[in-house]
């Protein structure tokens, strides 16, 4: 995919939403929802799904047997979310929330989660919230909880950085026109949540490395 | 403004149609303490700049949620500032580490989309409504956080219609100079700039006296695109360049500026009204009588002063549905949820559903609509 800076038009509008992330990723999408499945849930696991959306990464955990807690702050996009079914053969479950990043605290206390992943969010987050974030998912982990975090990247190589940023950039205009906003790629993703603490940090990019995927792990007790 | 800012006056100026991102967090203006007041706004570059100039000579905390980089009515009418971010950035910034007092005060424009009494709630911080106007935001703090009625509603002067017709102007310009260029006739260029300064700047120096919603709206756009053609005919008169491919071309510039302003004018305006679910349709804000407790959030919200509180009855009365601009923030407020849209056709759309819609860049809410 070369870009996802159509996202916030299909947010504008959530029921839009599947349809076009199906489309903008050429059917590929699934594959993301269930790679962080893969990583993150098993049967019996508590799972947090930071920025749920439409609840594709919550179903495809829960298919998995998670006990999922999935998080927004759209109740238009937990609406659509509610309205699918929730494969509950391995014993999952999913319970749906409108709630903000910084009020997870309020709800569930230190150490609550098995695994905590999120999807196409963090970049939407401003630096401090993404330190904020971070440090938030440390500390509801349980020690040996594994964090998942997917988004839109930047290439590694220099050529590729900027033939990728001339490329969405017409896609960012239009996008500007109908939303007011767009979405911007996260940087140095893995570096973030090493010096958040976490350990085991591992990246897979995707799809001509304009996609990241990184998988880290709640080593120890305290800082 | 001080001469050094200039520069980036300009720059966020002739940006301002896109999200320009600032630092989310905490700012200091001032030297503010323990008893200091807590202001809220948005990520949005352009109003950090002017609320950091208006409030010179006070000491105030400001806090900048993420509003995504857009400006706080904006943002909070599109569901990118919600009450979610300001509990966001009041908790990151840990504010309350620095002050003795729980008290936020929210600018009033952001009611379209931020929950007061969620925040309230989720915190324990109250919050209060700020003026409409950062320009007003000093006068409020000298009061000691009293607002005055007229400080509830939006204005758009004409240095602001001044600034906002630059802001359409330039790039309009800059693509016409460059076609221009591109075709080697400077007076072809110059055509092209009167052409567009006469409609753009025309049109927001007399949009009080316009209509650019409903049907009537093409008469006022047609009318504009004559006269800038006219304007520009007199230009290539006056260089004696007036050849027929020359005129065809300062048409189409008339007609391609006056099809760009038509398409998104009222979006630029603090005057013209937001869509229910289809454009330039008859729903008027309703009031459910016996629902309404006299709370009177709604008056406090209201940005063109359609509605009054009767202190005989304790309900709020509408007095002014023509003033309506279906910005929602009355109905959003409501604590009783007794505020609703209502069509012509007697269908409604109630609180619940305006909460959780947003609109989209054009004002237009997506809103399911019930059967009449």
């Amino acid at each position: 995919m070369s870009s996802f800076v159509w996202m916030k038009f299909l947010e504008s509008s959530p029921e839009r939403y599947d349809r076009g992330v199906e489309l903008l990723s050429r059917g590929r999408i699934a594959d993301v929802y269930d790679t962080i499945a893969e990583l993150a849930a098993s049967p019996g696991k508590r799972l947090l799904d930071i920025g749920c959306g439409t609840g594709g990464v919550s179903l495809a955990c829960a298919a998995r047997g998670a006990r999922v807690v999935a998080i927004d702050s759209n109740p238009g996009m937990l609406d659509i979310a509610r309205a699918k079914p929730v494969t509950r053969d391995q014993g999952g479950d999913i319970e749906w929330l409108e709630l903000g990043l910084a009020e997870v605290e309020d709800r569930f206390g230190e150490a609550h989660f098995d695994a905590i992943v999120s999807c196409l969010v963090f970049s939407e987050l401003s630096p401090d919230e993404q330190v904020y974030t971070l440090d938030m998912a440390r500390s509801r982990l349980m020690p040996g909880g594994r964090l998942v975090i997917a988004d839109e990247a930047l290439p590694q190589s220099g050529p590729r950085r900027m033939w990728h940023r001339v490329r969405r950039l017409p896609l960012g205009l239009i996008t500007y026109l109908l939303t007011q906003t767009s979405t911007r790629p996260v940087e140095r993703l893995a570096e973030s949540i090493r010096l958040a603490g976490f350990g085991r940090v591992e990246e897979t990019r995707l799809w001509g490395d304009t996609f990241v995927v990184v998988s880290a792990v709640r080593e120890d007790v305290g800082r | 403004m001080r001469p050094r800012d200039f520069p980036h006056w300009l720059r966020d100026t002739m940006l301002r149609m896109f999200p320009h991102r600032a630092p989310t967090g905490l700012v200091r203006i001032g030297n503010p303490g323990r008893e200091s007041p807590v202001l809220v706004t948005g990520n949005f570059t352009l109003t950090i700049r002017r609320l950091i100039d208006a409030l010179r000579g006070h000491d105030v905390w400001l806090l900048c949620a993420n509003s995504k980089g857009i400006n706080v009515w904006c943002a909070a009418g599109g569901g990118h500032l919600t009450h979610h971010d300001v509990i966001s950035v009041v908790r990151i910034s840990r504010i309350g580490e620095l002050v003795d007092h729980r008290e936020l005060v929210l600018p009033q424009l952001c009611a379209t989309g931020v929950e007061r009494r969620k925040i309230a709630e989720i915190t324990g911080w109250s919050a209060r409504w700020g003026p409409a106007r950062l320009e007003d935001l000093p006068g409020f703090l000298r009061r000691r956080r009293h607002l005055v009625k007229g400080e509830r509603f939006v204005r758009f002067p004409l240095w602001e219609r001044m600034e906002m017709s630059f802001m359409w102007s330039w790039a309009l310009i800059a693509v016409a100079v460059l076609g221009a260029w591109g075709i080697g006739s400077w007076a072809l260029a110059l055509c092209a700039l009167a052409v567009i300064l006469g409609i753009v700047g025309g049109i927001f120096a007399a949009l009080p006296w316009l209509i650019v919603t409903g049907p009537k709206r093409w008469l006022t756009f047609g009318a504009f695109a004559v006269v800038g053609f006219g304007v520009g005919v007199g230009v290539l008169a006056a260089l004696g360049s007036a050849t027929s491919a020359h005129l065809w071309l300062a048409a189409g510039t008339a007609v391609v500026a006056t099809g760009v302003l038509s398409v998104d004018l009222a979006g630029t305006t603090p005057w013209y009204g937001s869509y229910i679910n289809r454009f330039h349709n008859p729903a008027l804000v309703d009031l459910v009588e016996t629902r309404c407790t006299g709370a009177a959030e709604c008056v406090q919200v209201c940005p063109r002063d359609v509605l009054e509180m009767n202190g005989h009855r304790r309900k709020v009365e509408i007095k002014r549905p023509d003033q309506c601009i279906q910005c929602g923030a009355c109905i959003v407020q409501c604590p009783e949820d007794a505020l609703r849209f209502r069509y012509d056709d007697g269908r409604v759309v109630e609180a619940a559903t305006i909460r959780r819609t947003r609109m989209n860049m054009v004002g237009q809410r997506t809103v399911e609509l019930p059967e009449p």
